[in-house]
């Protein structure tokens, strides 16, 4: 199909694929009259790897050294151990799988509540022309610029509020928190997915109307598929999102064993470095990877701007 | 294709509406047995308007738009109005209730052990239903009553059995005895039992009780409150609170009520205020600011180093610098909080410094900054090399052509074309920073404390300043203020958004 085609072909306007190319089909040259031009750029490379490798590799040393705490700890451990594991699993301040579990079900059920949501309303916006259309898309850009983190206080009380009559989306639910996301992520996916939809040609859902499809047969049969991948990329964006999340998660949830990845690492660490060093350690490295892979795969969606400047901290 | 037509999209159709209906109906219910009726009001009214959409042959744009808009008015856009809303008023601790509310708790408040006052051996129990109930013995004449929320009963002698404590047992009450008992002290200490006029019995302990008397006389026609022993008159001071007409003492709890622009003067004439809030505002343009251009700075030379034709490793270097994005953030910023530690922080232990990094208010700040530069650089680092790729190459040999030296061509051609694309991401960025509470909290809480030993740290920014103020301060919550702040941060980063909006002309595409 030469949609889907276009579809993974037109977010690399900066040509960072074309960059590999140019790296593979350089031509060999000897070592050291390559070295002789360019060893300052290998200097300034190695250090700048340094400075951005090196709170990683402690952390994944320590989680495997035997010397409990900080100091003292040689980046490469004389004695391996994975007792550090056994205390983060065991530990009765900690509910390490709890929190794995609470972070894996919030963010997935975000992430795919908020693609859905989200075409659904899209497909709205770029197909149909209706009364009020307008007045939504700025509606939806204005409320894009009130950030839930400053709403957090009027979206505490609410939930405050609400869960004294329904528990189940009160404070200190998973319900809640990610209904609250859900909500937060609407304006940004339904500008980002209108904006995809609008390429996607019309006279395909007439050809379909015309053999007699309604409107959602339209949509689930033809958009939706055509519109795949991006829906994946950004339902991926939001899970990512989502895990990184620390504000409302922290004022929403307040028992530890609804906490998140976050949350839990954080109380498990706050004010106790040095004796939660390690296991802390060793809950990074086992929290890290699935984020890390993923944002690797994501990262030339990232620079395309399809995210729109995607910074994060 | 097959799935959604015909019969099954109307099977599914009928079953999800009538789910919806099912859910609001029991939402209904639960509300209605809670009293709150204008929010059945508004369920039903939402609930119909869902049905018609869905069961209209019109309206087709509505069906696509309900489920995520509904979401959106619950969490989003109604939040935004209560934002609002609170900013203008005093809700803060000590202002949480409402007015009437307020002064039947100042009534209660009020009440205290009169010299004549009756005392009782208390005995607390359930009745039938399960409520918890005190079966009291009037130390003076051995009269026998039982007493709940609503009031005080006599309880016929011949149904009970007494000891020398009071009750043991009683005919259709049960006698809550050992552990449970315990337990229930909070709730015991919340219980008060009205007597005859404004008179109540509260319980001392878990086995006595004793009788109060008010302290203050509520006037409801001339709303005010009159201090018994000495007369002294406290009125409505128009700001949610009693206070005497003599002297400034006031009646604890206040209530919750509109003060107009209250906060935000407060903001701007009060000094204890005042003067953190504009430190706070500073350093949040600072931080913003540093973090933006120090990590395009470093994201772009590494960009201009390593993008090199003939370099080896090329690849190498920018899979090993791009890893600090991937990591989840509160993760390395938690690593980073370890290893700052001044005691046995890696750091200082690495390069044999004794650098307070995070107890000292200038070095937090420094490492504030230096943390969120390691968190963004590489974001630049990628954003540099895709942009300095797509400057074609024949433009910079036409410049050297010309006679520009490497720098000249580096400022007049390169640096121009690689801002048209990096300048947005920078705005978008700066907005970012400008909110960017995990870098400050995860990192130093905002702290060390500041030399003025206000709520706002030294290294807190607005949106942190504004959480400490609403939640976490210690020194009672103050929700009107930091809504008025949050509404000052929001004006700033629209301004900034609509900018940036207007650059790109995202408005266009609203035709």
């Amino acid at each position: 199909m030469s949609i889907l085609d276009g579809a993974r072909e037109q977010p690399l306007p900066l040509g960072l694929e074309r960059a590999d190319e140019v790296v593979r089909t350089k031509r060999r040259r000897g070592w050291r009259k390559e070295l002789r031009a360019t060893w300052w750029r290998h200097v300034v490379g190695i250090l700048a790897v340094l400075f951005s490798m090196f709170p990683l590799v402690y952390v994944a040393s320590a989680a495997f050294n035997a010397v409990p705490s900080l100091s003292g700890a040689e980046v490469i451990p004389d004695r391996l151990t994975l007792h550090n594991f056994g205390i983060l699993f065991h530990d009765e301040s900690t509910h390490f799988f709890r929190w794995y579990a609470n972070t894996l079900i919030i963010a997935t059920c975000t992430a795919i509540i908020t693609v859905l949501l989200g075409a659904l309303a899209a497909y709205a916006f770029s197909r149909f022309r209706f009364k009020g259309r307008r007045m939504g898309l700025l509606g939806l850009l204005l409320v894009q610029m009130f950030p839930q983190l400053l709403l957090i206080v009027a979206i505490y009380l609410i939930v405050l509020q609400t869960g004294k009559v329904f528990g189940f989306i009160g404070l200190n639910t998973l319900t809640g928190l990610i209904l609250v996301y859900l909500a937060g992520a609407m304006s940004v996916n339904v500008w980002l997915l209108k904006g995809f939809f609008d390429t996607i040609p019309a006279e395909l859902d007439e050809s379909a109307r015309v053999d007699g499809a309604t409107p959602s047969q339209v949509f689930w049969g033809v958009i939706l598929p055509l519109a795949a991948p991006v829906l994946a990329v950004i339902g991926l964006f939001s899970f990512i999102g989502v895990v990184n999340e620390f504000v409302i998660a922290s004022v929403l949830l307040q028992n530890s064993e609804k906490f998140t990845l976050a949350l839990g690492l954080r109380s498990f660490i706050d004010q106790q470095y040095a004796e939660h060093w390690g296991p802390f350690a060793a809950g990074v490295l086992l929290s890290a990877p699935p984020v890390v892979i993923l944002f690797l795969f994501l990262q030339r969606f990232i620079v395309s701007g399809l995210t729109g400047g995607a910074v994060k901290g | 294709m097959a799935t959604f037509s015909g019969t099954v999209g109307l099977t599914v159709k009928i079953v999800l509406l009538g789910l919806v209906n099912g859910v609001a109906i029991w939402a209904a219910t639960v509300l209605a047995s809670n009293g709150k009726w204008p929010a059945v009001g508004v369920l039903a009214l939402t609930t119909l308007a869902i049905d018609a959409a869905y069961i209209a042959r019109r309206a087709l744009p509505l069906k696509f738009l309900i489920p995520g808009v509904v979401l959106m008015l619950a969490f989003q856009v109604i939040p935004i109005f209560y934002t609002v809303n609170v900013a203008f008023t005093n809700y803060s601790t000590g202002h949480i209730l409402a007015k009437d509310e307020a002064i039947g708790a100042i009534k209660e408040n009020s009440l205290s052990a009169a010299e004549s006052g009756k005392s009782y051996l208390m005995t607390p129990a359930r009745d039938a239903e399960g409520k918890l109930v005190l079966l009291l013995v009037d130390e003076d004449n051995r009269a026998t009553f039982v007493g709940t929320r609503e009031g005080l009963e006599p309880l016929p002698q011949n149904q009970v059995r007494s000891g020398e404590n009071g009750i043991v047992a009683a005919e259709g009450y049960t006698v809550i005895k050992g552990n449970e008992l315990f337990a229930l002290d909070r709730e015991l200490n919340a219980l008060t039992i009205p007597t005859t006029g404004s008179a109540a019995i509260r319980p001392e302990g878990l086995d006595a009780a004793v009788e109060l008397q008010p302290t203050l006389r509520y006037e409801a026609t001339r709303d005010q409150f009159v201090r018994i022993s000495d007369g002294v008159v406290f009125r409505d001071n128009g700001e949610g609170s009693f206070v005497a007409t003599r002297g400034d003492a006031e009646l604890e709890p206040g209530w919750k009520t509109a003060v107009g622009f209250d906060n935000f003067s407060r903001i701007i004439h009060n000094p204890l205020i005042r003067d953190p809030f504009l430190r706070v505002f500073a350093w949040t343009f600072a931080f913003a600011i540093l973090a933006v251009l120090l990590s395009f700075v470093l994201g772009l030379l590494l960009a201009i180093t390593l993008d090199h034709d003939g370099m080896r490793f090329q690849r190498g270097y920018r899979s090993l610098l791009v890893l600090p994005y991937a990591v989840p953030g509160f993760l390395s910023l938690l690593v980073w909080q370890g290893l700052l530690n001044d005691d046995f922080g890696v750091v200082n232990e690495l390069f044999h410094l004794d650098v307070p990094w995070l107890f000292d208010g200038t070095w937090a700040k420094v490492s504030v900054i230096l943390v969120s530069l390691w968190l963004t650089f590489p974001y630049f680092f990628l954003v540099s090399l895709g942009a300095l790729q797509s400057i074609p190459a024949e433009l910079k040999e036409a410049a050297r052509v010309d006679g520009g030296g490497a720098w000249q061509v580096f400022r007049k051609v390169t640096l121009p074309l690689l801002l048209v694309v990096v300048a947005p991401l920078m705005i978008a960025s700066f907005a970012f920073n400008f909110n960017n509470f995990g870098n400050i909290y995860l990192l130093t809480g905002g702290g060390p404390q500041a030399s003025d030993q206000t709520v706002a740290g030294s290294t807190d920014i607005l949106i942190s300043y504004t959480y400490k103020l609403a939640f976490a301060s210690g020194k009672g919550q103050d929700y009107g203020l930091a809504s008025a702040i949050a509404l000052i941060i929001f004006f700033i980063v629209a301004s900034i958004s609509a900018l940036t909006f207007w650059r790109t002309k995202a408005l266009e595409n609203v035709r």
